[in-house]
């Protein structure tokens, strides 16, 4: 069967044959007309409420609408503000904003100017995660080549609009995603969350009042701006979850990938129709709806729609879109191990309960895979999930514990069977040498 | 030589860039890096006088972050993503074969000091897992084959044209990655 | 200083109503009504981090159980600290913080004061169900002073956060990540910092611990007593503890002192000096040209005898008497009615007389005060700060931390007149925090003073009422200012004009203005001037007499400013009167049923010129070494050889009291009770940790004994009855209590000094002082002070000398590698005076063209010294030289 095909928004430049993203390639397909149009001639003000019109919600996880968070910043305040663009995608199972920036740099250039210009930042930084040089080095040609045409930087195709932006290099920790731990990480110091209140809207980088936003969230901006919040509006399912969404699918489909398709579309569509389908013969067993941070799903959730509500609705979240299939005979508890190793390793270390718990778990569940595991494991495991969600200081200690938690409830009987393996095991042990055949 | 003679104006437009200086100091630290493949203790030192920052301040930062080195690593350094999602098509058996090619295992050097093996998590490649980082580059849906035509070509030119491009997948315009 | 007129909220603590300040955090309205909510990162002193997750309460209306500690409380709020849910929270999150901990407490030095400890005692937490494998840390060497047992972190960060937002020293990284998080200083480098002691006293756990007294001791068994420093004008609190009269440790708890629990390195680790293996013991007579071990009853009889003889063969004045200013207020008092009463003299002086003096004759001058008219609190409020002459984090650390506070949390400007640059090293550097910073040679600090007051003048920053009020005054000093010229000004100081005018416009705009001014300029000639005409600059801004502004004048010893108020030196009588005060006179008099000496007396430096003519025949000193301290070519020894009898009041065998006729072991400050007054005026209780070593006494019963002997019987049961006496003879100082209102400015003293009383020197002090060209090749020598150190007593402190064992040379690193050499290396300096020869540390802080040395171990370095004396003060300054210096090879 063949996929259905959507109309591509963000991807839609460089699904064309010989498209480059050469600043020519750009401005040929139209880029850099929403910044002509609004530039000097829209206020800010009304940018912000045309993109809260759109109904445009983040893409780096939380989902938070992108105009209400603009709304947040002071109004009458008169000094520096700032615009971050979080480039860091980390999440386990999310490869979309690498490709939004190596392959089409001026789309979210011409987002991040935009966006500035609403919120009046006249220095925006793009937070790129460190091993992705490839991409920076995209984005910095790109600059070069958009300072050089006056689409970036002082008077702006001398409207008098100054926004300039600067490319900033992770370097190596999940953590920086989280947007304050981006800020701290941009200033120069360790990624540690901070607590909030304050938060960035008032104290953000260098205290002073600041926007993070994510890739693909300012990606959509020249579009919203081109086409109208109403176009934008009627896409995918309104009126909470406008637009499309680049998902991520990995695992085990024929095709993984990047898929752009209108919020609302089923799992099951994104899997069996755009991502061909299981690999194998072996049909799917467990999927993962947003990332390694989103509880697992099971073959029920098939139906569920790919939009923030319906997701929720199923227990798990949208989050970052990454879609991570697994088929018939993978282990969960392995699969929750593996993920369970990347929050381990990936801890910050500020919040204790994360902290301590996350090598706590770990160690709990290598010793359950490795068949050592023992019957009051199951217990501990979700005591201490239950003790680290929601008491840390950022959204890291919620995320470490869905993957244990959802295995254990969809598949607890996995867990049992490795620790009766372990008992069985130690009960031949205990028995005298000489008593075994 | 020290860092401020050698790389003058990258240092001077690094420092552009940021109203308050201690921002300037991830970036340093890579260009300190990318003299030995490590950031030394007189590197540390000397970015903490540029900055303004008192050495402990620069060590701090330098040891929260993976990519930063503050030990010496081979010429190669090779980065296999052990994340679930690489797992799941095959990014042990990768990690198995360079430890049988290069005789190390993870944390690893070569006695020739030409590779340094490390299992990382995940590299945002997902789709086309397995894959490796090795230095700057990502070198992705790694089979055996491809595995060796790179060490080979490490070895020999010190660079692979199997790298990847800019990341599209699936390729519908239909680069190569 | 309570603001009446701080908004309120009202809220609850499970159920019981409480109103705090607006901004409280709920942790802290929690307290107010008795409730503690356990925490450990939490710390009053530094900002929320919540990151340990312990204090963790419910809120109502909030969904999430919120940490205590960050959640500001707001109006009509709800809290509960004690429901079920609650107390799961704090036993799971205890759970976690103890699964990786080694439990060791039976070897820990924290047990028994561990909060780790309390809380688990308080939650019973049964036995973890944590089996897994602790993280261990590799063991590495942190410090000479401070243990480090990282398995033990609960990596609250308090040490760093501490290090960093209240020392402003920055020398501990936490470094990796995750659990492997260690708190480190810089790479595998030991801890190279302040030492204040901060991180072991802040650590919640047994992770930082002392050295000095590693294993010795189970907190249970200590012997506790709340004392005050002796070693610096800032006059901390310390609890001293002890063991069978051992000292074992110092601490001093948060909210305790002026100091709020904030200690520096001479106040942690300084406290051995006392036990130090040399000190006297017993009395010492000189029998044969040598000094050996007498009783008590021999000595004393010795001294009083000879002190009889002298004074009949050549009258009351052919005496002299020096004192310590580090001896309590008790002692001083009795020193100084010991030589007026009972020898008949004003021949006496204190080590006030090396500096103090100069501050305080200009305060009487002005304002009318000897004394500060601000309280610390006013330096931590104020918004605008100008430091000059101080290198404070190293003489005043603490006073230091008032500064830091008003710049780092309440954003004040700070403008710095110093000479030192901004560089950071492993010492806090006041001028790093400063907005205007003008690096000046300290011989030009006055210079510095005028060009600001040429600013103030032609910014037109001078006070309309003050113009109006005292209009000669004011075009007086305008007249003054204007002959000066900026090219003079500017060559002289080496700094801009630009840079005047700005801290004059930001000294004119602030509301709280107060001026911070230590002994680099106080000890310096010119000193007496420099502190009039910074006077008169608060004066012409109109701050002089605002509440809150004022100016500070910082003490090196830790009772310079007793000394002064106790009337220890020749000019003024107790209560700083004036020497010819009938009023006085008479008062004293009457309350010491005796006549006082009505003649003038003679200070340090003309007693000692005295002396070598064979006018002075005898001296009684207390505690002081001049003959260690001034520079051998004045003399000292020689005219003190002279002397036809000598007794010296001493710790240790000095270079003074080994030329004594009688040596008398005293008790040190940690043997003792009495008073210390602050620089800022606080009159604070000095209590005995130990019993005073071997036979020695303190200062105060030796002069009570001696004066019985003498026939004055100046008898006192203890010091308490001392400290009556003096309440009664100087006016309102019964009403010192812990918590004194610091005196105004005296109007009728100040509408004296602004309609005649400026005008008798102000030609003198408005004009520049000489140009001192430094010859090429050469480099000016300063004489300073070190963190570690406080005069020459610490340099017997086992924990400050593994700090700081001996003088280096600080060198400017361009100077030093314009010289050839480097750290470690052995110099020569020479001048037309004599050589000395030292090594070398390069410190990035040091001015190129100048040098330092420490103070502490500058006896024989002070020979290439210029001496200079104040004709009003008579302060002897004896810090600068200029020397050339050549590598030894
Ligand atoms: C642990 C953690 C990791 C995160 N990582 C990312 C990330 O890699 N990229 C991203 O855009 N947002 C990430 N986020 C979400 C950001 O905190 C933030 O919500 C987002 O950048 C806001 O942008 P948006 O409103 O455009 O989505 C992360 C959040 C958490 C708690
Ligand atoms: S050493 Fe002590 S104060 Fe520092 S982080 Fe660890 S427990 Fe906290
Ligand atoms: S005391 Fe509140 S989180 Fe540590």
């Amino acid at each position: 069967m063949a996929a259905q095909k959507y109309e591509l928004i963000l991807l839609k430049n460089m699904s064309q044959p010989g498209y480059t993203g050469s600043l020519a390639d750009y401005e040929q397909t139209g880029g850099y007309q929403a910044l002509r149009k609004i530039l000097g001639k829209v206020p800010p003000a009304e940018v912000t409420a045309t993109v809260m019109k759109s109904g445009l919600r983040g893409r780096g996880g939380a989902g938070f609408p992108t105009g209400v968070k603009w709304g947040f910043l002071p109004k009458d305040y008169q000094g520096t503000r700032y615009l971050c663009c979080n480039a860091d995608e980390s999440e386990p199972g999310t490869f979309k904003d690498r490709q939004l920036m190596e392959r089409d740099p001026h789309q979210l250039l011409e987002g991040i100017v935009l966006a500035g210009y609403a919120i009046g930042a006249e220095s925006t930084y793009i937070y790129i995660r460190g091993e992705m040089v490839l991409g920076s080095r995209i984005l910095e040609q790109a600059l070069a080549e958009a300072r050089k045409a006056g689409y970036v930087g002082k008077n702006i195709l001398g409207t008098g609009v100054h926004v300039d932006i600067w490319v900033h290099r992770g370097a190596g920790a999940y953590i920086c995603g989280e947007e304050t731990a981006l800020l701290e990480s941009l200033e120069g110091k360790r990624g540690l969350p901070r607590v909030k209140p304050p938060f960035p809207a008032t104290h953000g980088l260098y205290d002073k009042p600041t926007v993070v936003n994510n890739v693909e969230t300012l990606a959509n901006l020249p579009h919203i701006i081109n086409r109208g919040p109403e176009w934008f509006a009627s896409i995918g399912s309104p009126p909470k979850s406008t637009g499309t969404r680049i998902f991520c699918v990995s695992g085990h489909v024929k095709r993984p990938g990047n898929y752009e398709v209108p919020m609302g579309v089923t799992f099951r569509e994104l899997i069996y129709d755009q991502a061909g389908g299981m690999r194998g013969e072996k049909p799917l067993k467990a999927f993962i709806p947003g990332g390694a941070s989103a509880p697992f799903l099971t073959p029920e959730h098939l139906d569920v729609k790919l939009d923030f509500e319906s997701v929720a609705a199923a227990g798990s979240m949208l989050g970052s879109g990454g879609v991570t299939i697994m088929e018939e005979g993978t282990s969960m508890v392995w699969a929750a191990l593996r993920l369970m190793e990347f929050f381990y390793h990936e801890s910050c270390g500020k919040c204790s309960p994360c902290r301590e718990g996350s090598s706590w778990l770990v160690q709990t569940m290598r010793r359950i895979v490795a068949k050592q595991g023992r019957a009051q494991d199951l217990e501990t495991l979700s005591d201490l999930c239950k003790n680290i969600a929601g008491r840390t200081v950022c959204a890291f200690g919620d995320a470490e514990v869905a993957p244990i938690m959802s295995t254990l409830k969809h598949w607890r009987q996995e867990y049992v069977a490795l620790i009766h393996e372990a008992e069985a095991a130690n009960l031949i042990k205990s028995i005298p040498v000489g008593a075994r055949h | 030589m020290n860092l401020a003679e050698k790389y003058k104006d990258e240092i001077a437009d690094i420092l552009s860039r940021y109203p308050v200086r201690r921002s300037a100091l991830i970036p340093l630290l890579y260009l300190a890096q990318q003299e030995n493949g490590f950031i030394t203790e007189g590197a540390m030192i000397e970015i903490a006088g540029m900055l303004k920052l008192t050495p402990p301040q620069v060590y701090e930062t330098a040891t929260f972050y993976t990519m930063l080195n503050l030990k010496k690593v081979g010429k190669f350094h090779i980065q296999i993503c052990k994340s679930l999602m690489c797992a799941l098509v095959g990014s042990d058996t990768v990690i198995g074969w360079m430890k049988t090619k290069l005789g190390i295992g993870p944390g690893e050097t070569t006695a020739d000091g030409l590779f340094t093996l490390t299992a990382v998590e995940c590299l945002a490649a997902c789709g086309t897992g397995p894959m490796m980082q090795i230095n700057d580059d990502y070198y992705e849906r790694l089979t055996e084959e491809k595995v060796d035509r790179i060490l080979a070509d490490l070895r020999t030119t010190g660079t692979s044209s199997m790298k990847s491009g800019p990341f599209m997948w699936p390729d519908r315009a239909g680069a190569r990655v | 200083m309570a603001n009446t007129t701080t908004e309120t909220v009202r809220l609850t603590i499970d159920g019981i109503p409480v109103t705090v300040p607006k901004g409280t955090l709920v942790i802290e309205a929690a307290r107010r009504v008795g409730v503690m909510v356990p925490h450990f990162c939490y710390h009053p002193k530094l900002k929320p981090d919540a990151n340990c997750r312990m204090c963790l309460v419910e809120v109502e209306k909030m969904p999430k159980l919120q940490t205590s500690c960050s959640t500001v409380a707001t109006e009509g709020m709800a809290v509960r600290t004690a429901t079920t849910v609650v107390n799961d929270a704090h036993k799971s999150v205890l759970e976690f913080i103890l699964a990786n901990h080694p439990l060791d407490c039976p070897v820990c030095d924290q047990g028994g004061r561990c909060d780790l400890q309390d809380f688990s005692h308080q939650y019973t937490a049964t036995s973890s169900r944590f089996t897994e494998t602790k993280r261990i840390f590799q063991k590495e060497y942190f410090s000479p002073l401070i243990e480090t047992q990282m398995n033990r972190c609960v990596q609250c960060l308090r040490c760093v956060r501490y290090c960093d937002e209240v020392m402003d020293v920055k020398a501990l990284a936490p470094s990796g990540r995750g659990t492997m998080t260690e708190i480190k200083s810089f790479a595998a480098h030991p801890l190279d910092c302040e030492f204040c002691g901060g991180c072991v006293q802040i650590c919640p756990v047994g992770a930082i611990t002392s050295r000095l007294s590693m294993y010795e001791y189970r907190p249970w068994m200590l012997k506790r007593a709340d004392t005050i420093c002796h070693y610096c004008g800032d006059g901390c609190q310390i609890t001293v503890q002890t063991k069978d009269n051992d000292l074992i440790e110092v601490m001093s708890a948060h909210g305790s002192g002026r100091n709020n629990g904030d200690l520096c390195a001479r106040g942690f680790f300084g406290f051995h000096a006392a036990s130090h293996p040399e000190r006297l013991t017993r009395p010492l007579i000189r029998r044969d040209g040598t000094l050996v071990e007498a009783t008590w009853e021999e000595a004393l009889e010795r001294t009083a005898e000879q002190i009889a003889q002298v004074k009949n063969a050549h009258g009351p004045r052919a005496f002299g008497g020096l004192i310590s200013g580090r001896l309590t207020n008790e002692e001083l008092y009795l020193f100084q009615k010991f030589m007026r009463l009972a020898i008949g003299t004003n021949n006496l002086d204190s080590s006030a007389r090396y500096g103090q003096l100069n501050a305080v004759q200009a305060m009487r001058r002005v304002q009318g005060t000897h004394r500060w008219t601000i309280a610390f609190e006013d330096i931590s409020q104020a918004d605008v700060l100008l430091l000059i002459g101080t290198n404070i984090t190293e003489t005043n650390p603490i006073t230091g931390l008032n500064v830091k506070e008003a710049v780092k949390k309440h954003h004040a400007t700070l403008s710095t007149i110093d000479s030192m640059q901004p560089a950071i090293g492993t010492i806090s550097n006041i001028a790093n925090l400063s907005h205007q910073h003008v690096c000046v040679a300290p011989e030009q600090f006055g210079t510095a003073v005028l060009a600001l007051l040429k600013a103030v003048v032609e910014g037109r920053h001078v006070d309309q009422n003050l113009s109006r009020q005292a209009p000669d005054y004011v075009s007086t000093i305008s007249r003054a200012v204007e002959q000066l010229s900026w090219q003079d000004l500017t060559a002289d100081t080496g700094a801009s004009r630009e840079q005047f005018v700005e801290m004059a416009e930001s000294l004119s705009k602030g509301r709280r203005v107060v001026i911070l001014a230590g002994q680099e300029l106080l000890r310096s000639a010119g000193g007496y001037h420099a502190s009039l005409n910074l006077l008169d600059l608060l004066l012409l801004l109109g701050k002089l007499t605002t509440p809150g502004c004022g100016f500070a004048p910082l003490a090196e010893e830790n009772n310079d400013q007793g000394a002064v108020e106790m009337g220890a030196v020749a000019e003024f009588l107790p209560g700083a009167c004036d020497l010819s005060d009938q009023e006085a006179r008479t008062r004293i008099a009457q309350a010491w049923k005796g006549p006082l000496p009505s003649e003038a007396g003679v200070t340090l430096m003309d007693m000692i010129d005295q002396a070598k003519v064979g006018q002075l025949k005898g001296m009684v000193v207390v505690g002081e070494n001049p003959v260690g301290s001034l520079p051998a070519h004045l003399g000292v020894k020689e005219a003190f050889q002279k002397l036809d009898f000598l007794v010296c009041q001493e710790l240790f065998l000095t270079e003074t009291a080994a030329l004594a006729h009688v040596v008398l072991p005293a008790a040190s400050a940690l043997e003792k009770a009495g008073t210390f007054t602050n620089s800022e005026g606080h009159v604070q209780a000095v209590r005995p940790a130990i019993e005073p070593i071997g036979e020695s006494r303190p200062d105060w019963e030796i002069l009570s004994a001696l004066s019985v002997l003498l026939g004055a019987e100046l008898d006192y049961a203890d010091a308490k009855d001392l400290l009556k006496e003096i309440r009664g003879i100087i006016p309102g100082y019964g009403l010192l209590g812990p918590a004194p209102v610091p005196p105004k400015v005296d109007q009728q003293t100040l509408t004296r000094y602004i309609t005649e009383g400026f005008h008798q020197d102000l030609a003198g002090r408005y004009t520049l002082p000489p140009r001192s060209e430094r010859q090429t090749g050469t480099i000016r020598l300063g004489l300073v002070q070190s963190l570690f150190h406080s005069g020459k007593f610490s340099t017997r402190s086992k924990g400050l000398v593994q700090l700081e064992a001996g003088g280096t040379l600080r060198l400017n690193p361009i100077d030093a590698a314009k010289l050839g050499v480097t750290d470690g290396d052995r110099v020569r300096l020479f001048n037309g005076r004599g050589e000395f020869t030292t090594t070398v540390k390069l410190v990035e802080r040091v001015p190129q063209g100048s040098a330092w040395f420490p103070d502490h171990f500058a006896q024989d370095v002070t020979r290439l010294f210029d001496v200079a004396i104040d004709r009003d003060t008579k302060v002897p300054s004896f810090r600068r030289a200029s020397v050339s210096i050549a590598k030894i090879s």
